[in-house]
């Protein structure tokens, strides 16, 4: 007897990936050799690794989750459905140390690797962890020839309107980063974008080995095994980042997370956020984040914007605002440019250009995701609000923060 | 229906304090009232979406401008209006203004305050800031500030001219940190590749600046630069600095043709079990991608 998993209703092993959003899976039976009936019952649970994520299971897109289902297979080879996601605060270290197994009278007949695979605080990454996203970052630049060109091509001063200033400030920049993530993702599957948490100490970040100890200068070092010694952006190599805080603690002076979250219940009033804590976690260093012209030539920059991003989906989930049908959930009005309504396709993915746009779009579509379909090649304002599918059960986005839960 | 009007006013008066109070901070942060340390406090807690007027953002610069002001103060009103460009809508139009501003402080006494504007401009690529940057470097005596930053700054936006500066730079350095500095700049510079070769190879040269010259070969001639990598690795009198950053190149950028290289493989091995701890990582990574 055999068994067949898809994860994400997908059999590309690519899209073996989990966050706490539940992914849809099918299962059937490819070899019913030996069973005696129209149907066998299979239970699914989920084997995990020391230290590895947890997974968990549901029959239908609602009720509760378990640590097991089970399911009825019928013999002629037909799919039956079902949803699986990480347990909420046990996120995956490896890719498949966790492993999703069906079973049919105690006898495993078939078995799929996944990988809970969330975003989490870079301060407290493993070494691992650190190791493959700097090692994907690196080859992504390729020291300057590289797919990284686009990302840092976006951010611009000629872009400055399409992402700031304007309630779009959020949504673009969540579009931007996980258009980087999915890049990241086609090099190493396993990598993530981890945030920069501006208001609590991230020492490790600081390191040679992570994003680089900055010199009197402000010319940052790094150790020589750390690729991104390699980087190169508009020809000139290196990173230049002085920071005006010690990099043992946080920054001075910037909202807390409590201070963010607290904002405000409405969007238009919460997307104040982007002076404090934002403006102020960029200039809290001299060098290339602190000007938006230069800000994406830093890795670090992702980082801080990836803490943003996090931010927003938090107040998000604590306050329910994933429905763009809402009015607090957003801050659409006629005094927008393009670029900032709802309905408004966003620069650069759109391929729009001249007029109230940039001259050129750098980048082409949204990069896909084995995983998931949303936001589409060309991705609105609100296809980027519900971005765990809460509302729309495919608007889900594939990303999912360690601290923000799906329900 | 009685209480819908009452929460409607509550949420006003709500509104009216936290306005009050705000422009109680920004009023401390702009009019000299409060000690140096209340006011720079108020600077930067000011929400920058109060910034959204052009009057609010004016008064900022005044604070910037006004040498009369404690040094503190104009630096935290620079990093507030700084902020502010990421974000206030209003600061197109006043963008002009700010600018003007920035040039005008290239030369205030405040070395710091001084270098702080220079960056910002030379970030914005602009020509009077690049202009007063290269002025420096060929006549120190007219520098405002160090050459090693003014190669920094140099650095956002490089032309034709600048090569040249870096090149002398690099070859009668007026300290370590200038010609480290010259060499991240010339990075792109195919013409330079002769120079990168060359301080790779030399021992007595600092790690610093061999290993930048390991990454600048690599982006202007990567072939080159295997060629020397792979020569470093296995030259056991090497210093070990340069050897783990030369596997990270060849893990990182190499072609799987390396994997073929017998000799390249037998000493890598060797040295996963054998070396210091950076040089034994460095060489189980490269292990891990053409190791058989």
């Amino acid at each position: 007897m055999v068994i067949e998993v898809e994860i994400n209703n997908n059999a590309d092993p690519g899209a073996r990936f989990l966050s706490w959003t539940p992914s849809p899976c099918r299962i059937r039976m490819t070899n019913p050799a030996g069973a005696a009936a129209p149907t066998v019952n299979a239970e699914i649970t989920g084997k995990s690794a020391a230290g590895g994520g947890t997974v968990v299971f549901r029959k239908g897109t609602s009720g509760a989750f378990s640590n097991s289902i089970a399911l009825p297979l019928p013999t002629n080879g037909t799919s039956v459905p079902f949803f699986v996601a990480g347990k909420f605060g046990r996120p995956s270290v490896t890719n498949g140390d966790v492993t999703i197994q069906a079973a049919v009278v105690s006898t495993v007949v078939g078995s799929v690797p996944v990988m809970v695979r969330i975003r989490k605080n870079a301060n407290s990454l493993t070494s691992g962890e650190r190791d493959r996203f700097v090692s994907a970052f690196a080859q992504l630049n390729n020291h300057g020839a590289g797919r990284f060109a686009d990302f840092r091509d976006m951010h611009t001063a000629v872009s400055l309107p399409q992402a700031h200033g304007r309630p779009g400030f959020l949504p673009w920049h969540r579009a931007y980063l996980l258009d980087l993530e999915r890049f990241l993702q086609a090099i190493d599957p396993t990598v993530s974008l981890p945030y920069w948490r501006f208001d609590q100490p991230a020492p490790n970040i600081f390191s040679l080995d992570f994003l680089g100890a900055s010199d009197s200068l402000g010319t940052v070092q790094f150790s020589p095994t750390n690729p991104l010694r390699f980087w190169i952006t508009d020809g000139v190599q290196g990173i230049n980042r002085r920071p005006f805080f010690d990099t043992g603690m946080s920054p001075e002076g910037l909202l807390t997370e409590v201070q963010t979250l607290a904002l405000g219940s409405q969007y238009r009033v919460f997307r104040g956020m982007e002076g404090d804590p934002h403006g102020l976690a960029h200039t809290s260093f001299g060098g290339s984040i602190s000007s938006v012209p230069t800000a994406a030539k830093d890795p670090l920059f992702f980082l801080l914007h990836c803490n943003v991003d996090r931010l927003w989906a938090k107040w998000q989930r604590r306050l329910g605002r994933f429905d763009a049908a809402q009015a607090a959930s957003y801050d659409s009005n006629s005094t927008n440019p393009p670029g900032h309504n709802l309905p408004d396709t966003m620069w650069p993915w759109n391929g729009v250009t001249g007029g109230t746009r940039p001259p050129t779009a750098p980048g082409g579509p949204m990069a896909t995701s084995p995983c998931v379909s949303a936001p589409g090649p060309k991705p609105r304002v609100q296809d980027c609000l519900d971005y765990q599918g809460t509302v729309g059960a495919l608007a889900g986005m594939g990303f999912d923060y360690d601290d923000v839960p799906f329900v | 229906m009685t209480k819908k009007p009452k929460k409607i006013t509550k949420s006003k008066a709500k509104r009216k304090g936290a306005m009050k109070r705000l422009a109680g901070r920004f009023s401390i942060a702009t009019k000299s009232r409060g000690t140096v340390k209340q006011r720079v406090a108020a600077l930067a807690k000011v929400p920058l979406t109060a910034s959204d007027s052009d009057e609010d953002l004016q008064a900022m610069l005044k604070v910037l401008r006004d040498k009369n002001e404690p040094a503190e103060v104009r630096l935290a009103a620079l990093r507030s209006l700084q902020a502010a460009t990421f974000s206030a809508a209003a600061f197109g139009s006043f963008r002009g203004d700010y600018i003007v501003a920035l040039r005008d402080l290239a030369e205030d006494p405040n070395p710091e305050l001084r270098q702080r504007v220079l960056g910002i401009l030379a970030r914005e690529k602009d020509g009077f800031a690049q202009k007063k940057l290269l002025e420096g470097l060929k006549n120190p005596e007219k520098a405002l500030v160090p050459p090693e930053k003014a190669l920094q700054l140099l650095s956002y936006d490089v032309h034709g001219e600048t090569y040249q500066v870096a090149r002398g730079i690099v070859t009668a350095a007026p300290n370590a940190i200038a010609k480290r500095e010259a060499l991240r700049l010339l990075a792109a510079d195919a013409s330079s590749a002769p120079i990168f070769e060359k301080v790779l190879r030399d021992k007595n040269e600092i790690s610093e600046n061999r290993q930048i010259s390991a990454a600048a070969l690599q982006a202007v001639q990567p072939e080159k630069l295997r060629e020397h990598a792979r020569q470093i690795v296995l030259d056991p009198s090497e210093y070990k600095e340069i050897q783990a950053a030369s596997l990270t190149a060849l893990t990182q950028f190499g072609d799987r043709a390396i994997a073929d290289d017998e000799e390249l493989l037998k000493r890598v091995n060797n040295l996963s079990s054998n070396a210091p701890t950076k040089v034994k990582q460095s060489a189980r990574r490269f292990l891990s991608k053409y190791g058989r």
